[in-house]
């Protein structure tokens, strides 16, 4: 009985022992690699090295992806189940995110530093829930849900639209299959950007001593891209497409805004290209050319300020722009800001400019 | 062994580091640029593949991550080639060496060119081949096609704009 009591304590204090000073070893081993401790697992090297050359490099791992005391056992069992491929040598070919846990944790991350544009965002239209977009009866109602859904609403959900609500079709009741995703975004900060990105860390912002002249204006923020489902990578914006779109057989203006290439992949026309068909938006009439991003502000989507970037307050006609009618001042209004046309209000032919302003835009064409 | 019912303060440590220890001795190939070649055999077909598609305007096969395609697929899809990769290698080198006198890697373009003319119609060529094409022509999450290389090469975008049609099912 003796010898059986030293087993059992030896074996106690192996379990208590590992369970002291295994994390704080780790954690140390951690601190002093300055996170390459993360990339001796040579499949994740890529990651490290990519974030190594980021704008995000002065943000350790743990932060973002949590670490030894992360309260969430799904993140320790999926860390556990890499480790255990690791050593089997079999790793897989892509070092993925671990699940819903991480993107909340690094939603909340980002929301720490970018605090003006979380809650811009959290604002605007693109914060919407899982709930708000998988149970709307409406929507639902007259279009059948369908795994693609999830291309653009929840791109980090794993699993497919069975796995996330039900009955996938025209007559509901509709609810999701995990009650716990309701209240989660469907597209979190990570969706339309890169933390990888490479680019230079920003400094505390001091306040400018001159405003910065377009020439010297970035063009796109490092980290804008998107996370795109199928292959489960970010694509940066520079290497996406701003598809030209038609208007019957005229191609129209596009503007030459890469930014563009970032809604384009959501408010995408059908196949042939034509303007407002699936969901395209695309400027026509006297705002064809315009970026999407000239109006709409990048988080919120608020366009409220927007008119007067190029506008004068009166238009040709003597009108306030804003007061026109127009989807901008009435969203019943069978103007749509984002086609009118001149002839729209003038059926019987556009009266000569008078010459009461100039108009910025027209200058501009 | 003999546990003491009051285990000294040194021998606990010690017994714990051990344990924090483990996953760290079990690592064998930490720091290694390659999941199965070695930087060797990873520079020859690297030169094998950029004859085959060689840079010019647009990246070569080696720009393209063509050798991390082919390394990761030797530990996953393609582990039965992982022999017929070893051989191929070694039977290149000794060519190079017997010929020329020098690593494959480090021959002049005409000279790899030569040894790998008299090679085309063999087993081995012809698998490369086709890999080098499969890393460089298919989608990047295996590995290859860095930068969606090919792709812009062709002009073909990337991820593909693509909307839905909005067909109102209440209407039909």
């Amino acid at each position: 009985m003796p010898k059986l009591r030293n087993i059992f304590l030896a074996a106690g204090l192996f379990v208590v022992a590992a369970l002291l000073i295994a994390p704080g070893g780790s954690l140390l081993y951690y601190r002093s690699t300055k996170g390459e401790g993360c990339a001796r697992c040579h499949e994740i090297r890529p990651s490290f090295d990519m974030w190594a050359a980021s704008t995000h490099r002065t943000i350790s791992c743990n932060d973002c992806h949590g670490g030894l005391l992360t309260p969430d056992a799904d993140f320790h069992a999926s860390n556990l189940r890499r480790l255990v491929r690791h050593v089997r040598d079999d790793a897989p070919q892509q070092i993925l995110m671990s699940g819903q846990g991480e993107i909340e944790r690094l939603t909340a991350r980002c929301q720490e530093c970018h605090q003006r544009e979380y809650a811009a965002w959290k604002a605007g239209p693109h914060s919407a829930t899982y709930a708000d977009i998988f149970t709307d009866a409406e929507h639902n109602r007259k279009r059948l849900l369908m795994d693609d859904c999830l291309r653009c609403h929840g791109m980090h959900f794993q699993g497919g639209i069975e796995d996330l609500v039900t009955p996938v079709a025209t007559e509901g009741p509709w609810k999701l299959v995990r009650e716990e995703m309701a209240g989660k975004p469907t597209m979190p900060c990570v969706t339309c950007h890169e933390v990888h990105k490479k680019g230079q860390p920003l400094g505390p912002r001091a306040p400018r001593k001159q405003p910065v002249s377009s020439a010297r204006q970035a063009v796109a923020p490092a980290s804008l891209g998107l996370f795109d489902r199928r292959t489960k990578v970010h694509v940066a914006v520079d290497l996406m497409p701003v598809p030209q779109i038609y208007e019957g057989g005229r191609p129209v203006k596009m503007s030459p805004d890469p930014r563009q290439a970032l809604c384009y992949q959501c408010h995408a026309p059908e196949a042939g290209g034509q303007a407002w068909s699936g969901d395209d938006r695309t400027g026509l009439g006297v705002h064809e050319g315009i970026s999407c991003l000239a109006c709409h502000d990048p988080h919120t989507q608020q366009t409220r300020a927007s008119c007067a970037t190029c506008h004068p307050r009166l238009s040709n006609c003597g009108l306030d722009v804003e007061k026109m009618d127009t989807t901008f001042k009435d969203p019943a209004s069978k103007h749509n800001v984002h086609t009118v046309k001149c002839a729209d209000c003038h059926p019987k032919g556009v009266p000569p400019k008078r010459n009461r302003g100039l108009s910025i835009v027209s200058s501009l064409r | 062994m003999k546990i003491s019912r009051n285990p000294d303060r040194r021998r606990f440590l010690r017994t714990a580091a051990g344990v924090a220890a483990i996953p760290a001795a079990s690592c064998t190939r930490a720091g290694r640029r390659w999941r199965f070649l070695t930087d060797e055999q990873a520079d020859t077909i690297g030169a094998i593949c950029d004859q085959i598609i060689p840079p010019d305007q647009d990246p070569g096969a080696v720009s393209a991550g063509v050798v991390h395609f082919i390394d990761r697929q030797l530990k996953g899809h393609y582990a039965y080639l992982q022999d017929a990769y070893i051989k191929g290698v070694v039977e290149i080198e000794q060519a190079a060496q017997e010929k020329f006198g020098k690593r494959f890697s480090a021959l002049a373009s005409e000279q790899q060119l030569d040894l790998l003319r008299e090679r085309e119609k063999t087993a081995f060529f012809r698998m490369i081949a086709d890999h080098a094409m499969q890393g460089f022509y298919g989608d990047p999450r295996h590995g290859g096609n860095r930068d969606f290389a090919s792709w812009k090469m062709m002009g073909i975008p990337n991820p593909p704009v693509r909307g839905r049609q909005q067909h109102d099912l209440t209407k039909s």
